[in-house]
């Protein structure tokens, strides 16, 4: 399966287009980490059996504290509830990371669902990419300590949040992509805006891999 | 615009996250098909509509998507604490049942 | 420089002489400086009349210096960008201002309700009410002349160019008030290492003593000490200043909104369009501390709303912070000491300066700093009654009893130009009432107050004049102390720095109780005194509305309008509430107060709506495939957030014809549609059986691997909620689709069910809803489509049937394919990664290029469906149909063991009736005719209103297949109506009434097209 063959749900922007490196003109700077790979894993974080096997087919320890993400290499494990996380991995470690989870999981309560399809991220930096924030969610990020992540608001819509590289990583819904990425840019606009290269944007991301 | 505590969360975030999920302890009788009409159209229908301690039930839409139990004055709005479905059930248990 | 005629050079005032500019107020052009108000600078060319009453058509002129104002109302700026109803007091000038009055028609010198004043004694309160009342029908022609002739602002017709935004904070205290106590309260929570917010909704901080610079305060001047104050406050990095931010709400558990003004004060051509014009912050606080002032109310007398009559404060504020003298040869009436700083700063600055004073004994310091400044004195004094036209010329003084509100004697006629009143203080307690906190009277204040530590248990408190601290060392020693507790409140050690509060003030003589000045006549034979300017409410009014038996303040205040408008009352209600408790024969404390309500100021809709609105209003949800539609010239309707490709018209179709060629082209060759939008739910555990025999009214026990089934979802109360195909993935696993509507709604439904009453069944649900994109490939050559891109699944129909579904690989990328159909037709909906939705629709519509495949949108898709009698839940539902209503029972699994969702209601004895409306087809004796969606369906045509209703048209198009109309109702024992013993009655013949017509039918089976339901087969 080629990545050409596909377009993430902000391909309409042509981000890539406006793009130019991150620099001191503007107060926000957004890019898109697109194409990774979305998997919904549900199991309950009191089963050890389950939290063993999860954390071993993971290569992370399955984060069971509320609200934390736990990272590893290029695999990120959002916890969602105590029976739901959420796997964000590169393309090209789906497939296998899915067949690890299911075979891992055998036997025990548990869903594993590829979601990939479902999801972005958008990767938000600069002096005022708080202040975006206190714009559109109603969370307070001054709560919002590296490691952690949660559920909220964005507008009118939803989004996961948690940091990420000195800056914030927004994880949200295909259908709403549109939207947040408008919203956005609305918030930002009055800071400067600029759309960051994707090659800074998933700076992070290969930093890690 | 109150502020909710997610039992499973644990924080305190605002009445956005959250639906209102109705009255709580509202069980489904256990053989609906020997209730008579009057009882199925108790637990169809009937709700307490208090001005005062309201046991209520909330879903935390944007973050756990879980159910809890919410103790709130519907008067005043004073919420008197949160708890997962089970655990309101025995803080509930313990005041009789009702506030 | 020349200055205008009542501008004067006041070293401390905050105006900034050496950058003078210009004007237009009313056509005319006047000169200002930098940092006046709208009203300060028309006062500094000497204008006095610029409005008129709401009522009566009276002259009035600018009373107050802020929020308080009721009469200064103007309309700012034109077209687009025009703002109605600002009061000239809170507008910042800036070159190029144009604004505005918004009152007096025709003109302002002829005003068509003057006439009406002058007969004012027979309007009295209610009289709308009571003249207007008969014929109701013609209500709405009077009122469109009052309402034109009461005046007020217009709303702009274009859309507003600016842009608008919101924002969340939290912090650990807010400060409402940037005057001395909040000032001192931010302080010593920002000393104390809290996250602060600091708001004041004027342009600097410094509240009250921007107008009082003479004061002192621990050996500073008040400039002094409040530039070492702000300075302090803005090197502490914990602490956030707003200003031009006024907090106009308080509600549940200290959420406070807030408006900013970001630009207003820019000249037009200097704002910039990526800026915010005012922005709303919404201000979630663990502890608010209000210092938000207090208002000078007026004292009431006769013609006390003529131009030139002012509050005696707003006086004050005028001279020092403006450098405006409001008069050359003032006269000032006091129940207090209040004014006399005012007047001393008055007289210094060469203003002829008369001092009436309502109590006999005053305080001996302020009368010996009064002589010395040169001010007459009029001890024991009241005004009788002001006179004047547009402009106070002089005031007829009366002698007062030294304790009952009497007059005695006469007293001299003075003679002035400017007219300044304090009847005390009214504290600004509207934000600590606004979310069930109640002020209280203290009788030694004569205010309503707020009290300091009242709703401490709800983290709210309240210092300096808010609670009734009116002097300046009291209310800062109080405002420390306060905001200690509140520091300590949240675990912090109190700010003990010592502080030097020392003021020279000299110690407060109480003030008289009094707010109708006597005027030694019966009320309503002397001069009209008027209580609420902006609504002209009188002091007759007040008396009148209780001796019409208004007890409740709440209905006085309807009754005669007190407290109403863009004012709110700042500067009436006290007053209202003394006269009305005067005539009730009750002690002001039980006439008690009228509610305060959110919002304190008027707030624009476009700070309101914030950045909800234009193209990010709500949420519009896009497929993966919205791309090629646009290409293609979808036109797109919204469905549950969704946009949908509603049709695609070709060049000069409109949407029958559209429709009609995509319907034909779908059943003669191939069509496809967007089907992406349904929602998805997967759903996996060895209990999954189980859980959907609970949640749907069909049996899935027996469902293989493989295959796929329809299934009715119903609320507890029996009635039909949502549809969709469930499909067996393997053994424990299922793929639910919900419709596109219902996805959110039927995911929180299961969750719940799964939560509260099954948490024991093994089964975890995830919305797939936006993983999985999905193209319905539909019509007779819909396999040969297919087959060009799918090599690796058998799609023969022997291997491949219907209702079953297949994974494998379309068009080089991983698919699953669900040989379902909601047209009757042969087809397949190809689902892939919503990142290969585009892909896979081009590599479609590619492949099925040499059979025409014609995408179509929503509408075709109504029109297949309904040929076919397919529901759409929602449209041919209503939240009152069982699956028996819509002749379903086919898909009701009675026998399984579980009392599943909704069975138990079956018995229910409405529910179980056999007389139920019931879903049927109609047809019309004219096939041209297309009955309207929603027309009620009646037994006859001709009948005597009120009709009896049996049902309505749910669904109804024209049918390109058939060549002609169909359409789905339900009907009030539809069911029997349509059988042979029905038909031989006569009883399946019925009629649609809608815009006044009724139109023949008949009741059919609602199966339209291929009964036999052979074509989806093949």
């Amino acid at each position: 399966m080629s990545k050409s063959l596909m377009q993430s749900p902000l391909h309409h922007f042509d981000l890539a287009k406006q793009a130019v490196k991150p620099d001191g003109r503007h107060g926000v700077w957004a890019g898109e980490l697109p194409l990774a790979g979305y998997i919904a894993l549900r199991g309950d974080s009191a089963t050890p059996a389950f939290v063993e096997a999860a954390s071993s087919a993971l290569g992370v320890p399955l984060p069971v504290t509320p609200c934390t993400l736990a990272q590893s290499g290029a695999v990120k494990v959002a916890w969602i509830s105590p029976d739901e996380w959420l796997v964000v991995c590169p393309r090209e470690k789906l497939g296998a990371t899915i067949a690890a989870l299911e075979r891992a999981l055998e036997g025990i309560r548990s869903q594993v669902v590829d979601n990939s399809g479902g999801y972005t991220q958008v990767l938000l930096t600069g002096a005022n990419a708080s202040d975006v924030l206190a714009h559109c969610t109603v969370y307070d990020i001054a709560h919002l300590d590296p490691g952690k992540v949660v559920g909220t608001t964005f507008g009118k819509s939803a989004t996961l949040l948690h940091r990420q590289d000195r800056g914030f990583c927004l994880i949200f819904r295909r259908s709403f992509a549109d939207y947040l990425w408008r919203f956005m840019v609305r918030a930002a606009t009055p800071y400067g805006f600029g759309v960051a290269l994707r090659e800074d944007a998933s700076a992070a991301e290969r930093e890690t891999a | 615009m109150f502020l909710l505590s997610c039992p499973h969360c644990g924080e305190k975030r605002e009445e956005e996250e959250f639906a209102y999920g109705g009255e709580a302890f509202i069980a489904r009788p256990a053989d609906p098909e020997t209730l008579d009409d009057e009882g199925w159209g108790d637990y169809l229908f009937k709700r307490k509509n208090t001005k005062g301690w309201h046991w209520e039930m909330w879903g935390h839409q944007t973050g756990c998507r879980k159910f809890f139990i919410v103790k709130r004055n519907t008067a005043s709005h004073a919420i008197a604490g949160s708890w997962t479905l089970a655990e309101g059930r025995k803080a509930y248990d313990a005041e009789g049942g009702a506030a | 420089m020349k200055l205008s005629s009542h501008r004067l050079k006041i070293a401390t005032a905050r105006i900034d002489y050496d950058r003078p500019l210009s004007i237009s107020f009313d056509g005319k052009s006047f000169p200002a400086f930098a940092g006046d108000t709208l009203a300060s600078a028309l006062l500094a060319s000497g204008t006095r009349m610029l409005a008129r009453s709401f009522k009566y058509g009276r002259p009035r002129g600018i009373i107050g210096a802020g929020p308080e104002e009721p009469n200064a109302l103007v309309q700012l700026e034109q077209g687009p960008q025009t703002v109605p109803n600002l009061k000239a007091t809170q507008v910042e000038v800036y070159s190029g201002l144009t604004a505005r009055r918004t009152t007096g028609w025709p003109s302002l010198g002829v005003d068509a309700k003057s006439l009406g004043g002058r007969f004012s004694r027979f309007m009295p309160a209610g009289f709308y009410y009571k003249t207007f009342k008969y014929p109701a029908a013609l209500w709405p022609r009077y009122e469109h002349i009052i309402r034109h002739a009461a005046g007020y602002g217009s709303a702009p017709v274009e859309n507003d160019p600016d842009i608008y935004d919101h924002m969340h904070h939290h912090v650990q205290v807010l400060v409402v008030g940037g005057g001395a106590s909040g000032l001192v309260a931010a302080l010593t929570a920002g000393q104390a290492g809290l996250r602060v917010l600091l708001l004041d909704e004027q342009n600097e901080l410094g509240g009250w003593l921007l107008s009082q610079p003479n004061a002192n305060i621990g050996g500073k001047t008040a400039p002094a000490w409040l530039k070492a104050a702000i300075d302090e406050l803005k090197s502490l990095p914990n602490v956030r200043i707003l200003t031009r931010t006024s907090a106009f709400a308080l509600h549940d558990m200290n959420m406070i909104q807030a408006a900013q003004s970001l630009q207003d004060n820019l000249p037009l051509a200097h704002r910039s369009t990526d800026q915010p014009r005012q922005r709303l912050h919404r201000i979630r606080a663990d502890r608010v501390i209000l210092a938000s002032g207090a208002i000078e109310r007026p004292l009431v007398y006769g013609n006390n709303d003529l131009p030139g009559i002012f509050t005696a404060s707003a006086m004050t504020t005028y001279l020092n912070r403006y450098g405006v003298a409001c008069g050359h040869n003032v006269l000032l009436l006091t129940s207090n000491d209040h004014v006399y700083q005012g007047a001393i700063d008055m007289a210094r600055a060469g203003i002829k300066v008369t001092l009436a004073d309502t109590r006999a004994d005053i305080n001996a310091t302020w009368e010996q700093r009064a002589a010395a400044a040169g001010i007459a004195l009029y001890k024991g004094y009241g005004i009788a009654q002001a006179h004047g036209g547009r402009s106070v010329h002089s005031a007829q003084l009366a002698k007062l009893d030294a304790r009952d509100n009497r007059v005695t004697g006469s007293g001299p006629l003075i003679s002035c130009d400017a007219i300044g009143s304090s009847g005390g203080l009214s504290p600004t307690v509207h934000l600590f009432c606004h979310d069930g906190g109640r002020p209280h009277w203290d009788e030694a204040l004569l205010a309503y107050v707020a009290p300091a530590l009242g709703r401490e248990k709800a983290g709210i408190y309240v210092v300096g004049a808010a609670c009734g601290e009116f002097g300046l060392a009291s209310s800062l020693q109080q405002s420390r102390g306060v905001s200690n507790k509140a520091v300590a409140s949240l675990g912090k050690a109190e700010v003990a720095t010592a502080l030097d509060f020392g003021s020279d003030e000299p110690a407060v003589t109480p003030a008289r109780r009094i707010f109708r000045v006597p005027d030694g006549k019966k009320e309503g034979y002397g001069a009209k005194a008027f209580v609420d300017y902006q609504n002209d409410v009188a002091v007759t009014d007040i008396q009148l509305a209780v001796r019409e038996n208004y007890k409740s303040i709440e209905h006085i205040k309807r009754y005669t309008a007190l407290g109403f408008g863009t004012d709110q009352g700042k500067l009436s209600n006290v007053n209202g509430f003394a006269i009305a408790a005067d005539a009730l024969g009750q002690h002001i404390s039980e006439v008690g107060t009228t509610t305060y309500r959110p919002a304190y100021s008027p707030v624009t809709f476009g700070t309101l709506a914030g950045a909800h609105e234009g193209d990010t209003f709500e949420p519009k949800r896009y497929t993966a495939m919205h791309a090629s539609h646009v290409a293609r010239g979808a036109l797109f309707e919204p469905v549950g957030q969704w946009l949908r490709p509603w049709y695609f018209p070709k060049a000069r179709e409109d949407m029958h014809a559209a429709v009609r060629r995509e319907c034909l082209a779908t059943r003669r060759s191939v069509g496809m549609m967007d089907a992406s939008t349904l929602g998805k739910i997967d759903i996996r555990g060895k209990d999954v059986r189980e859980f959907l025999n609970r949640v749907y009214a069909n049996a899935w026990t027996n469902l293989a691997p493989g295959k796929c089934r329809y299934g009715l979802m119903l609320d507890e109360n029996g009635m039909v909620f949502d549809d969709g195909v469930t499909s067996c993935i393997s053994d424990n696993h299922f793929v639910m689709t919900t419709t596109t509507g219902g996805a959110a709604r039927v995911m929180t439904w299961l969750e719940k069910w799964h939560q509260t009453e099954w948490p024991d069944l093994d089964v975890y649900l995830t919305s797939v809803t936006d993983h999985w994109a999905t193209a319905a490939v539909v019509g007779p050559n819909s396999r040969k489509v297919l087959q060009k891109v799918c090599s690796d699944i058998d799609l023969s129909s022997d291997a491949f049937k219907f209702m079953d579904w297949r994974a494998g690989t379309v068009a080089g990328v991983p698919a699953r394919v669900f040989r379902i159909s909601f047209s009757g037709e042969l087809a397949f909906e190809v689902n892939v990664d919503a990142t290969h939705g585009h892909h896979v629709w081009e590599a479609l519509m590619e492949a099925g290029r040499e059979f025409d495949i014609t995408p179509y949108g929503t509408e075709t898709m109504h029109v297949l469906r309904a040929e076919k009698g397919f529901i759409i839940v929602g449209q041919d539902t209503d939240g009152s149909m069982t699956p028996f209503d819509l002749d379903m029972g086919w898909a009701v699994g009675m026998k399984k063991p579980y009392s599943f969702i909704g069975k138990r209601s079956f018995k229910r004895s409405d529910t179980a009736r056999s007389d139920r409306k019931q879903l049927v087809g109609l047809l019309t004796d004219d096939p041209a005719e297309v009955l309207r969606e929603g027309a009620q369906i009646i037994e006859q045509a001709d009948f005597k209103p009120p009709a009896k209703m049996l049902g309505h048209v749910t669904s109804s198009y024209h049918s390109p297949e058939l060549g002609r109309s169909i359409a789905m109702a339900v009907v009030r024992d539809g069911i029997a109506r349509k059988s042979p013993d029905g038909q031989k009655a006569g009883r399946d013949i019925v009629y649609a009434w809608a815009g006044g017509r009724a139109v023949r039918a008949k009741i059919v089976p609602y199966v339209f097209v291929d009964p036999k339901g052979e074509r989806q087969n093949v």
